[in-house]
């Protein structure tokens, strides 16, 4: 159980470096990392397929992208963040006040634990095979329609992708 | 649900269509899907349906709602004039086809039965949405405008995630009957908490997405920003569809709890109506003023949209169709006299006082903005007042008085910012050359002005089918 | 294989409450990031930890409870996520295009 606390913390320490380091590159690779710590404990949950989709989508194809994204633009000279010392803090401090407020409210529900759950615990949940049947059966609508969604995902992209000639005007 | 697959259809067909080289072609035929998918949405008529296991239902309130969206999708593409002759940097078959995918999505919002579809709904229009915000790629602001519009969305669309995470731990499902049958016990068991926290968070993100106040910041950004015909879209299809999908909710899966979120919205009701209409009496931009009139809006119809009483969605209903018409037909006629005013080679603003003097020459164009002003405004024998009358008296029947008071209160605040707007038209002298209609343009005007009037006259015509 | 038979330690020993507490600590720190960076990249990067927190914390009721939708709807997060870094990316593309810059302060043509 000691590495579960483990994994937890380094999920934590890494995302907070997400949002405190100065360079974009060095918070894409904590990003990266993130995402491993979080595959890690979704093998804990015995959610083997969302570990393989989470490493194969957000880790290699999503953040393959911002860091393409950001070697184009060339960010590594990067500029001093305009913001404020200020608004920076009332964020901050927005942040935690959210914060305090879940933990404060959270920490005292009460789940069933695992032994008076009964025992309709199933290990296959998390197993391709029965997400597969699910998903086909159940949720066979939304699946279609997210096809929508690339499609204007698509054609998006392209439009405003494209160099376009002509003056710039405000 | 057939309008849903034949729209998905008729967008990929829109694409295709972009490829004749013939831009003439694009208006008609987008125009015609619209109806055609108008017309087998009409056709589920007092049947009820549930379709794929549970995903969407289709009702009398359903078609309702999707038809309200599909006449405010046809009356903008009516006005879009095809985006003009500008071959190079205008692209409309793309912005048809995403048009025509984003009612999708907002036929998904109204007819969901499972969360999942709620947020694929939603995701489809705000995607669909951001993309057409930065079509003006040229122009800074239209740029400005997406990445504000994309980073505050996406943020909202966490908080919305969130909360519908919190709700499944509460109740296990994500189906809305069930969730409806399952929060009262969820309430009552181990972990209230967690359903009373993502019920508010899955009301913060829908609130982001109509934009109330306080969640209201990046609209008169993003309304200014857009080309004026997405912002038309933006504040009709997307604010009915929003309504729609709180209203379902909050009438349907969170009855059960009424008591944990009604006085936080009757607190973010007044705080949208305050906001929305003391801000817009100091506008100088027009644009920006019918941004902040939309906020205000958003005010209104929330104060029906808590209700718990199912006959209200006539209400919200009819107060969509008049707003939505009237919005369209303001911007329409903001169009045409900007587009006029910026071709004589004056830099365009869009103020009020591009309207001065518009009376002399465009006596069709300033009766057709005065009507759709005293609509938005709520002035008798227009369809606007007899949509705050019915949201009045709603909120009066039921007994709340504050919000109502603040309401009205504020309502009258709101004659004064669009009556500017009349005045200038009217009373100050400026030049507007004679401006040459197109004749479906022309037509679309004239349709809107007087649905305004009849409704106005006669609002049971319509209030009596909701 | 056999290992997958089994049921985990974490869901035997770790109370759901855990989980709960984490993806509310990671929820926030993306919250924190999106208030306070002014890079729009780093924002949308804040805005993915977000969602990260979310498929993080259905996956454990998922789990808990043995219902394979919450799975599901991870599922479609990830998805939806994917075509919304697709567009996102092309607008923060085409705006430094224009201004060679990404940061959200310079861009104040719209005041707040």
């Amino acid at each position: 159980m000691q590495f579960w606390y483990f994994l937890t913390a380094l999920t934590l320490l890494s995302a907070l470096m997400v949002v405190l380091s100065k360079n974009p590159i060095h918070s894409v690779l904590y990003l990266v990392f993130t995402f491993f710590c979080i595959s890690g404990h979704y093998v804990l949950l015995n959610a083997q397929f969302l570990m393989a989709v989470n490493i194969i989508v957000y880790a290699g194809a999503i953040m393959v992208l911002f860091l393409f994204v950001i070697m184009m633009l060339d960010l590594r000279r990067n500029m001093p963040d305009s913001k404020s010392n200020l608004t920076k803090l009332a964020g901050a401090i927005l942040g935690g006040t959210l914060l305090v407020i879940l933990v404060a409210v959270m920490r005292k529900t009460q789940f069933p634990q695992f032994s008076q759950m009964g025992g309709k615990f199933d290990t296959q949940t998390g197993m391709v095979e029965n997400l597969g049947q699910v998903l086909f059966r159940d949720y066979l609508l939304p699946f279609e329609l997210v096809s929508i969604l690339f499609f204007v995902a698509m054609v998006g992209a392209v439009m405003l992708g494209k160099r376009e000639a002509g003056e710039r005007n405000f | 649900m057939n309008s849903i697959i034949a729209l998905s259809l008729f967008g990929i067909a829109n694409l295709f269509l972009g490829f004749l080289n013939n831009r003439k072609i694009l208006l008609p035929a987008t125009l015609a899907f619209v109806l055609v998918a108008l017309g087998l949405n009409l056709a589920d008529w007092n049947q009820e349906y549930l379709w794929f296991n549970n995903m969407l239902r289709t009702n009398n309130l359903s078609v309702n709602f999707a038809s309200v969206i599909l006449v405010a999708t046809f009356l903008v593409v009516a006005v879009s004039r095809g985006f003009g002759d500008d071959e190079e940097h205008t692209h409309p078959a793309e912005y048809y086809a995403i048009m025509l995918f984003s009612v999708v999505g907002a036929i998904m919002m109204v007819t969901f039965e499972n969360l999942i579809m709620l947020f694929v709904g939603l995701e489809i229009l705000s995607v669909s949405m951001y993309i057409l915000t930065g079509t003006d790629k040229r122009n800074l602001r239209s740029n400005e405008a997406a990445l504000k519009y994309f980073l505050m969305g996406a943020f909202a669309t966490g908080i919305l995630l969130f909360g519908i995470a919190l709700i499944y731990g509460a109740t296990g499902s994500f189906n809305i009957h069930g969730i409806e049958a399952l929060v009262l016990t969820a309430a009552g068991g181990s972990a209230p908490a967690l359903l009373y926290i993502g019920i508010v968070m899955v009301i913060i993100g829908l609130l982001f997405k109509v934009s109330a106040a306080p969640f209201h910041f990046w609209t008169p950004d993003v309304y200014e920003g857009a080309p004026a015909i997405f912002t038309a879209f933006m504040s009709t299809v997307v604010k009915t569809a929003g309504f729609a999908a709180l209203f379902r909710l909050l009438g349907g899966a969170f009855t059960g709890v009424y008591g944990t979120w009604i006085y936080i919205l009757y607190f973010l009701t007044m705080l949208t109506l305050i906001i929305g209409n003391i801000t817009a009496v100091y506008q100088q931009s027009f644009k920006r003023m019918l941004a902040y009139s939309s906020i205000s809006h958003a005010g209104y119809l929330m104060l029906t949209a808590t209700a718990k009483v199912a006959h209200t969605q006539s209400s919200i209903l009819f107060y969509s169709l008049a707003y939505s018409v009237a919005t369209i037909s303001a911007f329409a006629v903001l169009m045409v006299v900007a587009e006029t005013k910026e071709s004589n080679a004056e830099k365009t603003n869009e103020n009020f006082d591009i309207f001065n003097g518009l009376a002399k020459n465009n006596p069709l164009l300033a009766f057709v903005l005065t009507v759709s002003m005293l609509s938005l405004a709520g002035i008798p024998l227009t369809a606007g007042f007899w949509g705050k009358f019915f949201i009045f008296s709603d909120a009066f029947q039921r007994g709340i008085v504050v919000p109502l008071v603040v309401a009205v209160l504020m309502s009258a605040v709101g004659i004064y910012y669009y009556f500017k707007a009349i005045i200038s038209a009217y009373f100050k002298e400026g030049d507007v050359p004679a401006i040459e209609l197109k004749p479906i343009y022309k037509i679309t005007l004239i349709v809107t002005t007087l649905l305004t009037i009849v409704l106005g006259i006669a609002p049971d015509l319509v209030k009596s089918i909701f | 294989m056999q290992q997958m038979q089994q049921i985990p330690d974490v869901i035997k020993l770790i109370p759901l409450n855990f989980y709960v507490l984490f993806s509310s600590a990671l929820f926030c720190i993306g919250i924190v990031g999106v208030l306070t960076r002014r890079n729009a990249i780093i924002i949308f990067m804040s805005v993915e930890l977000m969602l990260n927190a979310v498929n993080l914390l259905l996956a454990a009721f998922s789990s808990y409870r043995a219902d394979p939708s919450g799975q599901i709807f991870v599922f479609f997060i990830m998805a939806v996520a994917a075509a919304e870094v697709a567009v996102g990316l092309a607008i923060i593309v085409m705006i430094y295009r224009n201004i060679q810059t990404i940061d959200v302060g310079i861009l104040n043509k719209l005041k707040w």
